[in-house]
């Protein structure tokens, strides 16, 4: 080594270390960038969901608080359609609906959408819902549930109002504990499951005709068995099992 | 050195230093999100948020895995002693892509509700007792915790009011740390994200961190006792010393010691750097102080006292020359204590 090639941070940087450290810096930012290239392109597909939050709209309809807040509304495709209620953040909106219940109802939010599911995440404030005397609601009654079959799924509970587009992905083990929080903060849980055919079905969650709550939370995002019957609830599917009817796989 | 603290002590090749790698963090967070989007359908991708929390997440991790690997290379190729000299600046910076991703993981996944965002990180997910169930966030919140307090007391103020022995103590922190993020790497998003690449890079970047320690070790270790003269150690012939070098020898007892040559004298002093505990002995003489290879610090020969203004000690030890051989007593003198070197010239 000559006298000139030692390295001292307050002095004048030696040639070959100059050097040096333009090569490895290249090298270094490039290889890790390289890296995060590599991550970054085989992440999975998280799913089609999606919510405009902008987009603030009243729709119109007949609200039920049970088993969770939902509006049986023609407004999302000219069609009888169910959409869930949620609030802005994680939670839900049952308690909130009170005496119109069964009422035709103006409620104003913006919509999540993933294929066929439906939220309106109502605006804050207490005149995300009125009452509509004027509304047509012929039709829009929401039905008695169907029972189509007893059945023993595999599958993993989650939270519908992330899975329906507030996050991409909004499944597994890193969404684990944002999904426990809304379903806590009373967002409608459901069932996902996947057959080997790579079909799928989301079912949301009762127990005895009404909502489940905290009870769920220990099974929340968890590969889990249930045992239940599937039900259907106009253009929606139900799963009806009580918590004991859970374990864990 | 430490006569005053500022909070950095700028000089052109830090500052060309920080600029390449801001650049290069901003370059990655831009590849990651722009790749994020660019390979999945309109609609079908991550949200910003969560490819952000992705994109920081691993970054911190590669950043720390390369923090951990720069002490153990520069022990054997002195040209990456620029990265070590500029170490704590990527520490810093470590820290803050880490806190960028707590704080986008707090807001997103533990925000938005009535129970308090760091209540919900420890209680959302109870599995405490499962080893694939468990709260993987807390290990990330605790790894983040010993990153600050290492961030924050990564300044010489710090160095110098905690002592050396306190300040390289917490310091260590830093593996405890690793630790803790590649279980939470492990326990967390490879439950989700199962691609054998995703793995790759867990195991490789760990693979690696661990290897150069052990490496490092093991090539440190040759450097054992040497037989002794009347309880002096020997060091070496005189001509195996080069000038301006030293040679490092390790008593059975107590600190490493470095035996300089300048010129016709020979000194001895710790070769623990009193700043950050560097490697003197892997240092040279340069106008007649023993400069530390780490951070430029500097100790005169005589007496192990940094040159005025500034204040560091180090100790030093009694050397002789026999028969063209340099010895060392390995009894240390109180540190800055006047120690003179032998000189070559008189013992032959």
């Amino acid at each position: 080594m000559s006298d000139d090639d030692f390295f001292i941070g307050w002095a004048k940087t030696p040639q070959i270390d100059r050097r040096f450290m333009m090569a490895a810096g290249l090298s270094v930012i490039t290889g890790t960038t390289a890296v995060g290239i590599g991550v970054a392109a085989r992440q999975r597909p998280v799913g089609p969901g999606t919510w405009n939050m902008g987009d603030v709209r009243e729709w119109r309809g007949i609200a039920t608080s049970e088993p969770y807040g939902m509006l049986r509304t023609l407004d999302l495709d000219g069609t009888e359609r169910t959409a869930l209620l949620g609030c802005q953040g994680k939670c839900g909106v049952s308690a909130k609906i009170g005496a119109l219940a069964g009422k035709p109802v103006v409620v104003k939010g913006s919509l999540i959408q993933r294929g066929p599911h439906a939220m309106i995440a109502v605006i804050d404030g207490m005149d995300w819902i009125r009452e509509d005397p004027t509304g047509n609601v012929t039709g829009l009654a929401f039905p008695e549930p169907e029972v189509l079959m007893d059945v023993t799924l595999n599958g993993e509970i989650l939270d519908t109002k992330c899975w329906f587009g507030a996050m991409r992905p909004a499944q597994g083990k890193t969404h684990k504990s944002c999904a426990s929080l809304c379903i806590r903060g009373g967002i409608p849980p459901a069932f996902f499951v996947r057959d080997r055919k790579d079909q799928t079905a989301l079912m949301i969650m009762t127990s005895g005709g009404y909502g489940h709550n905290k009870d769920l939370l220990p099974y929340v995002a968890d590969p889990v068995s249930i045992t239940g019957k599937v039900q259907r609830l106009g253009d929606i599917l139900l799963l009806d099992a009580p918590v004991s009817a859970i374990t864990r796989l | 050195m430490s006569h005053d603290y500022k909070m950095v002590q700028w000089n052109p090749f830090k500052k060309r230093f920080v600029v390449w790698m801001v650049s290069g963090i901003a370059l990655y967070l831009t590849s990651f999100v722009a790749l994020t989007y660019a390979t999945q359908p309109p609609g079908n991708s991550l949200t910003p948020i969560q490819a952000m929390i992705r994109a920081t997440g691993t970054l911190a991790f590669l950043m720390l895995s390369f923090i951990l690997c720069i002490g153990p290379v520069a022990r054997f190729t002195h040209r990456f002693r620029p990265f070590l000299y500029n170490r704590r600046h990527i520490g810093v910076a470590t820290f803050l892509v880490a806190l960028v991703h707590g704080g986008l993981v707090l807001l997103w996944y533990h925000g938005f509700s009535d129970t308090n965002a760091l209540v919900s990180l420890f209680i959302s997910n109870p599995q405490y007792d499962s080893i694939s169930g468990f709260p993987f966030e807390v290990l990330g919140f605790i790894a983040l915790i010993i990153m600050f307090l290492m961030a924050a007391t990564s300044h010489d103020f710090w160095n110098a009011n905690l002592g050396p022995g306190v300040w390289k103590a917490l310091h260590m922190g830093v593996y405890i740390a690793y630790g803790l993020l590649v279980a939470h790497i492990a326990l967390g998003i490879l439950q989700f994200e199962k691609r054998p690449i995703f793995f790759l890079i867990l195991g490789a970047g760990a693979a690696t961190v661990v290897a150069l320690h052990l490496i490092s070790s093991i090539a440190s270790l040759r450097l054992s006792d040497r037989i002794g003269h009347e309880g002096w150690l020997r060091v070496a012939e005189v001509d195996e010393i080069e000038d301006s070098r030293a040679k490092i020898i390790r008593p059975v007892d107590g600190d490493a010691i470095a035996v300089f040559r300048d010129g016709d004298r020979i000194a001895a002093v710790s070769n623990i750097c009193r700043h950050q505990g560097g490697p003197l002995g892997e240092g040279k003489v340069v106008d007649g102080c023993i400069t530390c290879p780490w951070h430029g610090f500097q100790y005169r020969m005589e007496d192990g006292q940094s040159p005025p203004p500034f204040t560091e000690k180090i100790a030093t030890y009694a050397t002789r020359i026999l028969d063209g051989v340099v010895y060392v007593n390995p009894k240390p003198n109180a540190p800055g204590t006047p120690q003179a070197p032998s000189d070559i010239g008189a013992s032959s």
